[in-house]
């Protein structure tokens, strides 16, 4: 649990964002969430194993998120899927994010620059 | 239940989380709980030493009920508003039981008895019937509505009592002090009209304190008694 644990305000939103992003491919179960942003971010996001059930209620409850049970293998899971609203949201925080990345990578490079020609 | 997730369900409920997330959320816990077994035992250990391993990946109890508290959206009205809930919610249950109860009244006299001055005549056949279940409706309509209440409040685990004694009290007032009032037709060969008088002219004060007092007992009894018993040391462990 590296980054969301040694920095939370850092990585407010960024659970959601994700979620997000992975549910605009397929409908997925918390379990596979996890799995899924440990495996495509090369573990430098961890989203904590059973804290991200909470950030999928919410997401649902503003109707970002729908969710199904459905029975696999005899076990019961709850898989969730995007909705019209949570795509307009997805796009909207994407944004962001991409402005802000920008912004710091710019800031950091202006930075780096300033270094070599002091 | 595992001990942790009986614990992590108190602690989000008296936190006034939704019921139906807390239930939801201990459900997809569980599932999860088995995969993170299910692939530390797939990396070798043994079921035991997995079960533990998983349990630690999953999160402490504190982090797990924090992280859901701390979403606004998932709390329930009845926490949210207990007075509204929990005053109101039981006299606008009586009013619609009642509603329906009066519905069924006035449907009746208009099908099985038209004509006659009063729904309050002998009926035969399927009208027993039909009567029989606006009857049972309007007199267990403060009961029912009371009862509603008393298992909003205890799925809630509700620490506050003075919103369900205000409950229970509006209701048995309401329930003592109401009655069917029937008003005869104007036009001969019409049906009538149906509605809740308060305070009649038959009402008596003893009678009608002798009612309230009943009501108010049957519904909050229930309540009571199981936050005596949910006070005890060792109820958590029953």
């Amino acid at each position: 649990m590296t980054s969301r644990e040694s920095n939370p305000n850092f990585m407010n939103g960024v659970p959601e964002l994700l979620i997000l992003r992975l549910l605009e491919d397929a409908e997925m179960y918390g379990y596979e969430i996890v799995q899924t942003i440990r495996e495509r971010t090369d573990s430098v996001i961890v989203v904590g194993e059973g804290v991200v059930y909470p950030v999928l209620h919410a997401l649902e409850r503003t109707g970002a998120l729908k969710s199904r049970r459905k029975t696999v293998a005899g076990r019961s899971r709850i898989y969730y899927s995007l909705t019209k609203a949570g795509s307009r949201k997805l796009a909207g925080l994407a944004a962001q994010w991409m402005s802000l990345a920008g912004a710091i990578r710019k800031t950091l490079a202006g930075g780096q620059y300033g270094d070599v020609v002091a | 239940m595992a001990m942790w997730l009986h614990e992590l369900r108190e602690r989000l409920l008296r936190a006034g989380v939704a019921p139906r997330h807390v239930r939801r959320y201990l459900t997809e816990l569980r599932e999860h709980w088995a995969d993170l077994t299910a692939e530390e035992e797939r990396a070798g250990r043994n079921p035991a030493e997995a079960a533990t391993l998983a349990l630690t990946r999953l999160g402490q109890v504190d982090e797990l009920a924090r992280t859901m508290i701390e979403q606004p959206e998932l709390r329930s009205w009845t926490a949210q508003a207990p007075w509204a809930v929990l005053g109101a919610g039981p006299v606008l249950g009586l009013v619609a039981g009642w509603g329906i109860a009066l519905l069924i009244l006035w449907s009746g006299w208009t099908w099985f008895v038209q004509g006659s001055r009063t729904p309050f005549v002998p009926v035969h056949g399927f009208a027993i019937a039909y009567f029989g279940v606006g009857r049972m409706l309007y007199y267990s309509a403060p009961l029912l509505s009371g009862w509603a209440m008393i298992v909003l409040a205890g799925r809630q685990r509700l620490q506050t009592v003075w919103p369900v004694i205000l409950g229970s009290l509006a209701v048995a007032l309401l329930g003592a002090t109401g009655a069917v009032d029937v008003q005869p037709p104007v036009i001969p060969g019409d049906t009538g009209r149906v509605g809740i008088q308060f305070f009649p002219a038959s009402w008596q004060l003893p009678d009608a304190a002798g009612h309230a007092l009943l009501l108010f007992v049957l519904v909050a009894l229930p309540y009571l008694v199981w936050r005596w018993r949910s006070s005890r040391p060792d109820f958590e462990s029953q």
